[in-house]
């Protein structure tokens, strides 16, 4: 018996480290191959790096002086340029559509319009509808707005990616949320939105922190939305830029733009994600 | 009706009407387009287009190649949604029971999705399917070759955009599920062995149907999930029509051919098996959207 559970016991520390190299391995090959030399890169081992160096990043941001068109150009690869659109345009749609979720989410839980489970069900139907070449009559309706290479078409276009999802959630979790909470803030005389914003709110952290991930999450994997409406080099984002840039052979400078725009991503992702976890328990079972 | 109620209602109505627009406002337009656009004979270099009613939805349903992209389409979906709910299953439960370390392990596990998926694509493509000479080109063409040899052109392509899916969607699904069972109560689970003694009888009669609902929720948004991600890789890979999925070849059709009213009809043929699979999850979804007892 006993040695039968240190076999499980054994089993069960195996998959949990096969699990682990499985989840981090493909970023650990992006990043290794970002630091390596050109040789070592095509005769090294692919699963460690002898010789680092930071040659491709230094690339990122390397200036040169060439004139597009009637501008001058100052850097070879337009990365902090892509860096500050996507931050632009994360944050905007990010507070966009939390606003806009919570808004709705408050509404249909606590306030129960006729139909309420079904305005959250229709909206979590709009996922079904294939985005394959939406983007094509997309682009007219962003291009009658005058909103074509702008990065406004992206954050009218985003909030339907993420917004349906986060709706249910948040709504999900005022409904579990019980009424005496707010019931006494009302008996000191306090009006709705002042209940909402000082006692709801707060305690809605996790759940807000767990759909903004989630809105993180869905609007960082799109690509054709951003491919689509932000032709201009200048303008795009990092995901884009990098793709359709020109590589010369033997340049892994793309590699180490993907690796360094990943970063700040995973940190946030690692300070969040217990809490990320938390606010889905809270949304889908408890109140709490 | 009471004056409150009312005024209720009024605010309930204004509170949803900015996501409501950002949704239904902004698709409206771009959806209408598509079916009305798939009832004519839209092509790009003609000026005047004509309503044809149904008969391009007709016509791929006589085509033998839009069957195969369809059974491909089928497989496609029901490879990466059960890959995920596996992978998903047991990341939720090797890490709901507390060990040394766990935290990291459960970081790791989050990276996957964590990580921007745009920027992933990219990744995916440089390793995959190297434009380039690197040390693992010759691994990955080996690869390539023999696969694309065996069992046809777009092979590989078509198991690496599997793998990619998987690998991102099933760290979704079991950081999802993960919070569920972190939020059902132990005593459901302890009641539970009383009456089942193998662990895997355990499994299939008590994990699985406590954790049916969150299942259905995970299985609804890794299906969309896994046709979002056609679109982008078609956007990113060198060879388009990877693997006649019916929904790459609707972009092929409308960005290389131009032929936009059979492209439409194409993306769109397959909505009434997309709706009945959302009713089924719905249905399952209920218990989630009951008010607390």
């Amino acid at each position: 018996m006993r040695a039968r559970r240190r076999f499980g016991r054994f089993i069960q520390g195996l998959l949990l480290v096969l699990l682990a190299v499985y989840s981090i391995l493909p970023i650990y090959l992006v990043t290794i191959e970002s630091l390596k030399t050109i040789d070592e890169d095509v005769y090294g081992n692919p699963f460690y790096l002898v010789h680092p160096n930071f040659e491709w990043y230094q690339g990122l941001f390397e200036e040169q002086e060439w004139v597009i068109g009637n501008r001058v150009a100052h850097h070879t690869v337009p990365f902090l340029v892509w860096t500050k659109n996507t931050a632009i345009v994360f944050t905007a749609a990010l507070v966009v559509i939390l606003a806009t979720s919570l808004a709705a989410a408050y509404a249909l839980a606590r306030l129960r319009p006729p139909g309420w489970r079904w305005w959250r069900r229709a909206l979590l139907a709009t996922f079904l509808i294939p985005q394959t070449i939406l983007f094509l009559p997309l682009y007219h309706f962003v291009f009658r707005l005058r909103l074509d290479d702008s990065l406004l078409a992206l954050v009218l276009t985003y909030p339907m990616l993420a917004i349906p999802f986060c709706v249910w959630l948040l709504s999900a979790y005022f409904q579990k949320l019980s009424p005496d909470i707010e019931d006494s803030a009302y008996i000191e005389g306090a009006n709705r939105l002042t209940a909402f914003i000082r006692i709801v709110l707060p305690m809605s952290w996790p759940v807000i922190v767990a759909a903004g991930l989630f809105a993180l999450g869905v609007i960082s994997s799109d690509f054709i939305l951003a491919g689509t409406f932000l032709p201009n080099v200048w303008h795009q984002t990092i995901a884009v830029g990098l793709a359709t840039m020109d590589v010369s052979l033997e340049d892994l400078t793309v590699v180490s733009g993907i690796s360094l725009g990943g970063l700040p991503v995973l940190v946030i992702a690692a300070l969040l994600a217990s809490t990320y976890v938390r606010g889905l328990t809270a949304a889908m079972i408890e109140g709490a | 009706m009471p004056a409150r109620r009312r005024r209720e209602l009024l605010a309930a109505y204004l509170l949803l009407a900015p996501a409501a627009l950002l949704v239904f406002g902004v698709l409206a337009f771009p959806f209408g387009w598509e079916v009305w656009i798939s009832l004519t004979d839209s092509f790009v270099q003609r000026t005047s287009t004509t309503f044809i009613g149904l008969a391009n939805y007709a016509e791929f349903l006589r085509d033998p190649s839009f069957w195969r992209a369809a059974a491909n389409t089928l497989g496609y979906l029901v490879i990466t949604t059960t890959l995920k709910l596996a992978v998903g299953i047991g990341i939720a439960v090797l890490l709901s029971k507390p060990f040394p370390g766990r935290p990291l392990v459960f970081i790791a596990v989050f990276l996957p999705w964590a990580y921007p998926g745009g920027l992933a694509y990219v990744g995916w493509y440089w390793f995959m399917i190297p434009p380039l000479h690197s040390a693992f080109s010759t691994f990955f063409a080996n690869i390539n070759y023999a696969l694309d040899g065996t069992l046809g052109y777009g092979t590989w392509a078509f198991i690496s955009l599997i793998m990619f899916n998987v690998w991102r969607g099933g760290s979704f699904v079991g950081i999802l599920l993960l919070a569920a069972l972190n939020g059902i109560p132990e005593d459901l689970f302890d009641y539970a062995v009383l009456e089942v003694k193998s662990a895997w009888r355990k499994f299939w009669m008590v994990t699985v149907p406590l954790l049916r609902p969150f299942l259905a929720l995970a299985a609804f948004l890794s299906i969309t999930s896994a046709v979002a991600d056609l679109g982008n890789v078609w956007m990113q890979s060198g060879h388009r029509d990877v693997y006649p999925i019916v929904w790459t070849q609707a972009f092929h059709l409308a960005i290389i051919g131009g032929e936009w009213g059979k492209a439409a009809a194409e993306s769109l043929i397959l909505l009434p098996v997309l709706v009945l699979i959302l009713f089924v999850c719905f249905r399952l979804l209920e218990p989630l959207e009951e008010d607390p007892a």
